[in-house]
């Protein structure tokens, strides 16, 4: 039984589950089980053909029995043509449920071919139904071409622009804390081309109250980003970062970095949504100012660094992996460099186990910009300033299981679930 | 083209430009053969019918790969198909997806209602493909009016209705879990470990819920000769029961049970059973809800240290109402929370809290958004009665006495320019550009 629902499934793709075995529990008047019974009225048509053709309803020739009444009338035209006049109207369970479509045929057209075109029409015009059974797990519709998604009359060709502007406060008698962001961006991206450019700058203020005494924090940052990739092959694309920041929490004043680079995906870049293994070369070109002196009794630089990204992501029905590894070093000196190492993995490894592990790894010799000054007890708890270290971790490993009628598709709001949520993200 | 070049090496050197320049000619040709073809669709690609999905939670990558026969639109008041889209858990710990196909423009008046349903273990591939496949069902009656219909195939593969099969579980759904994290510096190392289980039935008639769930988590921090280390556990069972009386109204009980060393509490038990009054039918739960939650229990607890009332223990009544008014539309989205409790022993030992979300989209590019909430808090009658350590302060390992706490965020943007949203160009990954990100769902 099992193996036979497995097999099913990989048949059909994604297609059986859930509601082949469905639960009759949802509650409204969901039609939940079998094919939706159609009469179709339509005055010298081949029905016979026409039912064939439009296999995923039950059709019946009892008008006062039937779900979904599809009526085909046919007028002609000045010009000689034929306009076609298809009518839905629900009954039962789809009462109300009513739409109605058009379809006109030039005179030349031989009448079989009509016939077929509508009923190619009345399969469309179905779906709202069919969509409400369980049959549409295994209908599938397709487009049978390709389009470039940029085939639109846009006036604007493609810029889009954006200003933003937001805030958020919290606090209580003993802490306050406070944050403003503002952002300018104009971006273009078509299959070709991708520009982003954006101006974004950030406060933040908080203030700590203990035994009469006030320690406050602020931060805060400045950062101009730019990106413009050309699309070579549906495997290599060049293009350039530029970015220029100010932050108080990396002790720098002003940092100026622009950087070329070339991408080469070994996957096509339009199977991203499922696969992707990018490699990802950058030069970078540095000119930075400190707020302090540095550890390395530096107040401003010139330098050069190069970095090589490789970013490997994949989704499929089994779950999502991705893992990437990050290097870079400085030329004027190749100990100061860093390695990154992140990976993320969420399996189903059997019908109600999930899996996930999360892990993040920096081997880190590039600090170049800490200051050499001393920092209170408080930067370090708050984690205001930036901290000499020569490495960093990060990962969690969850594991749950569920059992019971997983099936159920019953939902029952009372005493609350469902309000709206907000998910803030910097 | 030839490949019979006659010496070895230049041949090795040579063969996969070679095969770069003929794949280079395949495509080109592929690409001449089709043009007539493809200015066609181009054509009927301009008149397909405009479509903003409104959705916080969706996929939209790939549900722009998946269906290229319609185009994305960025507002919604320049659409013709306005897809809304909100979800509900389901007894099974999966959601419930509520699809509101609404027509506008020139689809005004065709407006149409789709259901998907996910299980909890589902995969995201499994879930974007679900929910792109509803997206397709319910947008074809727009589709359908449009040109571009021509080139829609639809096909049914029949197999072998399976029987509904007999739930043995009887609706109880269990789940079990286990998570674990480390992160760390020289200077700084945090650990946290969490577990918990859970049993539920839910029916349209009847929901229990039960979950026992415990956490640890545990900061080092180590810094000019000072190190810290400072700690915060956590234990709690709880649950629920809620019987459906009408379509408004309901009752059942509460009751937690627990403890935890941010609020001082050793041991307490709480019992509250509590009845509630919706005026919308719970069946318009995901698009609006207006409910009344109204409790009444007790409250028994054991402190950890001495509180500042000089209490070790304590058994107390207490009342407490909670309103609740959520709506979603076209337009936006309201959401407000008022709620209010006092003790019994001593009215004056209450809290007020008032939670408010707003998002509002009316003129075109212009999104607009507000969330705030305050409480006035006259109840933390756990507060302990020692001094508490900086670190203690900073980490927020400690409850502190306050007579109120709020936050407020407003937000403003407004988007001008091209409309469409039809392309994804994933290259060169995607970047993180700072400031700020709110989605409100």
């Amino acid at each position: 039984m099992m193996n036979k629902y497995i097999i099913c499934c990989f048949l059909t793709f994604f297609c059986l589950y859930p509601s082949a075995f469905a639960q009759t529990q949802s509650e409204g008047s969901e039609i939940q089980n079998g094919k939706p019974v159609v009469f179709i009225d339509w005055e010298g048509a081949d029905l016979e053909l026409i039912q064939k053709a439009i296999n995923f309803v039950d059709h019946t020739e009892e008008a006062s029995i039937a779900q979904i009444n599809v009526r085909v009338t046919s007028r002609a035209m000045e010009t000689g043509d034929t306009e076609y006049t298809v009518s839905f109207i629900g009954q039962g369970d789809y009462e109300g449920d009513n739409d109605e479509l058009k379809f006109s045929a030039p005179k030349d057209k031989p009448e079989n071919e009509r016939q077929m075109e509508l009923a190619d029409l009345i399969k469309m015009g179905l779906m709202r139904y069919v969509g409400k059974t369980p049959v549409s797990d295994r209908v599938s519709i397709s487009f049978m071409d390709k389009v470039e998604p940029t085939a639109v009359e846009d006036k604007w060709n493609f810029w889009v622009f954006n200003l933003s502007a937001d805030t958020f406060l919290n606090g209580e008698e003993s802490y306050k804390s406070g944050m403003l962001s503002g952002s300018i961006s104009a971006n273009r991206v078509t299959p070709e081309l991708k520009i982003r450019m954006s101006l974004s700058a950030f406060f933040d203020e908080s203030e700590f109250k203990f035994d009469d005494e006030v320690i406050k924090s602020e931060s805060d940052s400045l950062n101009i980003n730019g990106l413009f990739v050309k699309s070579i092959s549906e495997h290599w694309s060049v293009g350039g970062f530029f970015s220029t920041s100010s932050s108080t929490y990396s002790n720098i004043k002003l940092r100026l970095n622009p950087a070329p680079a070339i991408e080469y995906n070994v996957f096509p870049y339009s199977e991203s949504t499922t696969h992707q293994l990018r490699f990802l070369y950058r030069l970078n070109y540095i000119n930075v100012r400190y707020r302090e002196e540095t550890v390395y009794e530096k107040n401003y630089e010139n330098l050069w660094q190069q970095s090589l990204e490789i970013a490997f992501e994949v989704k499929k029905k089994w779950g999502t992996a991705s893992a990437s590894i990050v290097g870079s070093h400085y030329f004027h000196n190749f100990k100061y460099n860093r390695i990154q190492l992140n990976g993320e993995l969420s399996l189903r490894l059997i019908r109600g186990l999930n899996f996930n592990i999360y892990g993040r790894y920096s081997r880190i010799r590039d600090q170049l910009s800490l200051p050499r000054g001393e920092l209170s007890l408080e930067e370090v708890l708050l984690q205001q300033k930036q901290l000499a270290t020569g490495y960093s971790y990060r990962m969690s490993v969850g594991l749950s299981y569920k059992f019971g009628s997983l099936k159920s598709k019953v939902v029952n709001p009372r005493f609350g679930t469902g309000g709206r949520s907000i998910s803030i993200s910097f | 083209m030839t490949v019979n070049i006659g010496r070895e090496k230049v041949r090795k050197i040579f063969l996969p430009l070679l095969l770069v320049l003929f794949l280079f000619c395949v495509l080109s040709a592929r690409l001449s053969f089709s043009q007539e073809e493809l200015t066609d669709i181009e054509e009927l690609k301009k008149a397909a019918p405009k479509v903003f999905i409104d959705c916080g939670i969706c996929d939209m990558d790939h549900i722009r790969t998946e269906i290229t026969f319609v185009n994305y639109v960025r507002d919604r008041k320049e659409a013709d198909v306005h897809v809304l889209v909100t979800s509900l858990r389901t007894g099974a710990g999966g959601r419930e997806y509520t699809l509101a196909f609404i027509g506008q423009n020139r689809f005004e008046g065709i407006d149409d209602t789709h259901k998907y349903f996910t299980e909890a273990t589902d995969t995201e591939d499994e879930i974007r493909e679900g929910m792109a496949k509803a997206l397709k069902l319910g947008l074809m009656s727009y589709v359908a009016k449009t040109p571009i219909s021509r080139r829609i195939k639809i096909s049914y593969q029949d197999v072998i209705q399976e029987t509904a099969v007999k739930d043995k579980w009887n609706s109880w759904v269990f789940s079990i879990s286990g998570n674990g994290r480390l992160s760390g510096e020289e200077h700084y190392k945090s650990k946290s470990i969490s577990s918990s289980f859970g049993a539920s039935r839910v029916t349209p008639e009847l929901k229990i819920s039960l979950s026992l769930y415990g956490s640890h988590y545990q900061d080092n921090f180590d810094y000019d000769s000072t190190s810290l280390e400072s700690t915060r556990d956590s234990l709690s069972l709880g649950g629920q029961v809620v019987k459906s009386i009408s379509d408004h109204w309901s009752y059942g009980a509460y009751f937690d049970s627990g403890s935890s060393s941010y609020e001082n509490i050793k041991f307490g038990f709480t019992l509250q059973p509590a009845i509630e009054y919706n005026l919308f039918p719970y069946s318009k739960s995901t698009r609006r809800q207006l409910r009344f939650l109204y409790r009444i229990g007790f409250n028994s607890v054991r402190y950890r240290e001495e509180t500042i009332y000089e209490k070790m223990e304590q058994t107390l009544w207490k009342q407490s109402l909670s309103i609740t008014f959520d709506i979603k539309e076209k337009w936006g989205s309201v959401s407000t929370t008022f709620s209010g409790s006092h003790y019994f022993h001593d009215a004056s030992f209450y809290r007020l809290t008032l939670f408010n979300i707003l998002n509002i989209r009316v003129i075109k590019g212009l999104n607009f958004f507000a969330f705030g909430g305050g409480s006035r808090i006259h109840d933390q009658l756990s507060l302990v009665k020692g001094e508490i350590s900086l670190d203690e302060i900073l980490l927020r390992r400690r409850q502190l006495a306050t007579g109120y706490d709020y936050f407020f965020s407003v937000g403003l943007s407004f988007t001008f320019g091209s409309i469409f949203t039809n392309v994804v160009n994933p290259r060169f990954g995607s970047h993180g550009y700072g400031g700020m990100h709110i989605i409100i769902d």
